[in-house]
Parts: C-alpha cells; structure tokens; sequence
C-alpha cells in the first residue's frame, strides 16, 4: 500500500477538530463526497458535524433517535448535518483536524453559544 | 524542593480517589463480618489499579489525550457511545451516593438530619467545580483525606491479636458460619469499591488538566505507585480497626457512626474529629471526582471543550454538563433513598462495569501509533490481561452472585 494513501477511518473519521487558535470545534463526525461536475474523481468536500451526521452512523434505533432529536434541534428542521468546507483544513493526522478559521465564524457552535448564552454566563463568575 | 511539592500533590489525589464512600461501607462491612479473610480482595484490587493507573497515566502523558477521545477513536461511535452512557450512568449514582455520604457525615457531627445537609453539600460540590483551581482541588481535599490515617494509628492502640490478622490476612478462608457465595460477594463488591471506572476517567483528564507530557510521565508513574498503595493501607487499616471492636458480636455497618466507633474508643474526641475530617475529605472529594467526570467524559465523547483549566464560559457545555448531574444527582438523594443503600448498589454494578472502562485502555496502550516506543513492555500485558480476565470474571459472576445472595445477606 503507498504511503500517502490514508483510509478514512484510519485519520478522519471521530478526529477532534480545533479551529485556529486551538480551541476544540468538534468531531468528525461523517464526511461529505462531491462528484464534479465535469466528471472528474469523487473529492472530499466537507467534514459534517453534529447530531445529524452522528446518528446515522450510531445505527440501530439508538441512531434513528438520535438523528431525529438532533434534528428537532436544527434552525428550521434543516436535516443535512453542519459542514466545514474541506477548504478550511489546514492540516490533519491521526490525532487531530485543524482549521484555518475560527470556532465562532463556524456553524458547529450553536450548542456552545446558546448553554454559554442561557445558562452559564447568567451565573456570577463564569468568566472569571 | 517543587518537584517534591509536584509529586505530594500527585500521591494526595490517588489517594483521595481511592477511599470513598463504596470503599469505607464496604471495607469496614467486611471487616466488622469477616475479619481480614477478605483482605486479599483489597490488595488485588489495588494491585490492578496500579498497573492500569499507569497505563492511563502513559496513555495520557504521550498521545495527550484523555480517556474518551481515545475509546471513540479507537474503539468507533456505538460501541463508545454504549460505554459512555454506563460510564455516565454509575457515575451519577456514584455521585449521588458520594452526595448523601458527606450529608451523613455532617449529620453525624451536627446532629441535624442529613436530608437538610444533601441540597447544602450539592451545591458545595457545584461550587467547587465551578470556582476552585483543579491543583486547589487536590491539595485541599488529598491533604485533609490523609487524616483517615487516625485509623491506623487506632489499630495500633487497639488490643487487636497481630498474629490472628495477619493469618487471616495470609491464609484467606471462609469464616465458619459463613456460605461461600456470600463470602464471594463481598469480595467482589470490595474489588468493585476500589476498581471505580470514574478514577481512570478522572485521573486520565487530571493529567490534561495539568498538561502531563512525556516528561512527566515520571511523576505520574510515582503517583500511581504510592498513592494508590497509600490508598489500599488506609482502607485495610479501616478493615483491620472493625475487627477486635466489632467482630465478638458480629455488628452489621449499616450507619458510618459505627465506622468511626474504634477511633473514638481509643483516641477520643480528637481521634474523632480526625476521622470525620477524613471521611468527609474523601467522599466530598470523591463527589466532586464522579461529577466531573460525567462532564469530562461527555465533552470529550463529543469533542466540547472541557475542562477546568478554561474559564466556565469558554467551557459552557462542559459545565452544564457537570451543573446537570449535580442536581440530577441531589434530587435523586432527596427522594429519601438510603445513601448506604445506593452506595452498595453502586458498588455492585461498578463491578459488573469495570471490563468497559478498562479493556479500552488496555488496547490503546498497545497501539504503537499512539504511544510509539511508550506502548505496553511484554510482561505489562502479561500482567494486564491476566488483570482483565479477573475483571471479566468479577464481571459476570457479580449479579448472579448478587441475586443468589440476596446482596449478601
């Protein structure tokens, strides 16, 4: 096998994403293919996130839930999962995926935005 | 001279972990019925979680990353996902149990009913997740914790026939009076009291929290091979002290008062106090370990920041996580449950659980990717597989045994 070909469970797939400046975006959660338009090879356009991406992978009636809870949970019932354009990668191993942009310009960070919104700056001392 | 300071810390958390409120119900429950023929269970235990504490220390220390980012990439999503909700799930009850053994202990020394002390103590143990440093954390709570030694220093006082435990310690039987499985049971419930799956979680996202690397996988070594020992000395210690003052009339532990009773009958007042300052230590400490291990491992199942080296607000789904299970976990005791009750439980299906948490970290120990020249020596695995059959066997033999026992009756 050569050496610069790597599968996608070896190196991407459940990788801790970290945005630029460190700080943790997410998990891979699936990966989404694009077929080009002018008919050249499959290339991998985006790492998808979020419950929508995960729970199909889960499987079983534990996925299905999963999917649909996630979805409830979504802006508008949009059931296709949060994307980070592949364009964003700036590096990956087997440890981890960095991104060339911030965690807060990125669509992952709903959850994280609205439990720090809601709830945690609301209580005395959560940005000490 | 800091370098000392560093590994002292280190030493104190081990210790801290390891005697909680399953280990003190559970050690003096069989000290006080069995004598030291038990004994054996404790040192087995502790000897297994040495060499798994290492393994999660090294894991840590070199792939610097904590237990649950590593058994979801290793090990895949469902089954994962199926580890985290167990792993969750004890350590709610574990808190919970934790919870009510601090209000216990408070009511013991005010003598206001415990009920009235659980909401007080859940929101102390909010508190200090929330404001207190993670090295605070271990200092304050590890130090005070080592003031359980009043109980070896009782033993010691104690009329106790030396050549009589250390023979039972020596030559494990079954005492006369006694069936097998019951006597089984117990011994597995002790392994399942010193074998908590939260103190690999925690101890693994500790070393985050204090940015172990290979550098330091020195001190974690050391840590694991004093403190958790230091932590198997006090619990026998504790076992040992039930046996001359309770054994004559076989007294059944239902209630910590009677845990702290040889202390009082040798050292007095000031022996008690020492007492009920390290029982609370432990198990408040204890209770804060389990909580935030739920939060730990449900951030890093989903790759949330975590953590409290990170101001709460940059953490946010970490510490609701953790806010969540304080309260889930209070309201659970106010139901009026009994604490000793729950605590046994815990205990007993911690057991049953061990293999999930442990065999994970067995796997990524040998995954030379991972770990390069750090992966698991020859006779580690030896060791550690020999460890795991154990682990299975307890497993599965835990709820029969429970069931054919009536919980040991």
């Amino acid at each position: 096998m050569r050496e610069d070909i790597v599968t996608a469970n070896d190196m991407l797939l459940d990788r801790q994403i970290f945005d630029r400046d460190g700080v943790e975006v997410g998990k891979v959660d699936d990966i989404e293919v694009t077929f080009p338009d002018d008919g050249g090879p499959p290339v991998l356009s985006a790492l998808l996130c979020g419950p929508t991406a995960l729970g199909p992978r889960l499987g079983g009636r534990l996925g299905t839930w999963w999917t649909a809870i996630g979805r409830r949970l979504r802006p508008g019932d949009e059931p296709y999962p949060n994307r980070i354009p592949a364009e964003l990668i700036t590096k990956f191993d087997r440890h981890e995926v960095r991104l060339s942009a911030s965690a807060r310009e990125l669509p992952t960070n709903r959850l994280r935005d609205w439990t720090r919104e809601h709830i945690v700056s609301r209580i005395p001392g959560s940005g000490r | 001279m800091k370098g000392v300071l560093k590994l002292t810390l280190g030493v104190m958390t081990a210790v801290g972990g390891f005697v909680d409120i399953g280990d003190l119900v559970t050690t003096s429950l069989t000290g006080a019925r069995f004598g030291m023929t038990l004994a054996w269970a404790v040192v087995l235990a502790t000897a297994m979680m040495v060499l798994y504490g290492e393994m999660a220390g090294r894991v840590t220390a070199v792939s610097k990353r904590a237990m649950f980012d590593v058994v979801r990439e290793r090990l895949g999503v469902r089954f994962a996902m199926i580890n985290l909700a167990s792993n969750a799930l004890l350590s709610l009850l574990t808190l919970a149990a934790e919870i009510g053994g601090v209000a216990l202990v408070l009511q013991l020394v005010s003598g206001i009913h415990y009920l009235i002390w659980v909401p007080v103590v859940g929101l102390l143990v909010w508190l200090v997740i929330w404001r207190l440093p993670f090295q605070a954390l271990e200092t304050v709570f590890g130090l005070l914790g080592l003031c359980l030694l009043v109980f070896a220093v009782a033993l010691v006082l104690l009329p106790a026939d030396w050549g009589a435990l250390w023979h039972d310690m020596t030559h494990p039987s079954v005492p006369d009076g006694e069936a097998t499985p019951t006597w089984l049971f117990y011994a597995i419930s002790l392994i399942g009291a010193c074998l908590v799956p939260y103190q690999v979680i925690f101890f693994s996202s500790g070393g985050r929290e204090e940015n172990w690397s290979v550098r330091d996988m020195k001190e974690a070594r050391i840590n694991t091979l004093v403190g958790f020992p230091l932590g198997m000395v006090l619990s026998l210690s504790i076992m040992a002290a039930m046996v001359p003052m309770l054994r004559p009339d076989s007294v059944d532990v239902r209630h910590l008062g009677q845990v702290a009773l040889p202390v009082a009958q040798v050292l007095g007042v000031t022996g008690l106090i020492f007492a009920f300052l390290g029982f609370f230590a432990c198990v408040f400490a204890a209770a804060t370990e389990s909580a935030l291990s739920v939060g730990y491992s449900v951030a890093q199942y989903f790759g949330w920041t975590w953590g409290k080296r990170h101001r709460p607000a940059d953490a946010p789904r970490f510490h609701v996580v953790c806010l969540a299970s304080v309260i889930a976990a209070t309201g659970f005791i106010l139901t009026t449950v009994d604490p000793i009750t729950v605590t046994i439980v815990t205990v007993v299906l911690g057991a049953a659980a061990i293999p999930l948490t442990y065999l994970p970290l067995l796997v990524v120990a040998n995954d030379r990717e991972y770990m390069g020249k750090y992966v698991n020596k020859r006779w580690q695995n030896a060791l550690a597989t020999t460890a795991l059959l154990v682990m299975l066997v307890v497993s599965v033999a835990t709820l029969p045994l429970m069931f054919a026992t009536k919980a040991g009756q």
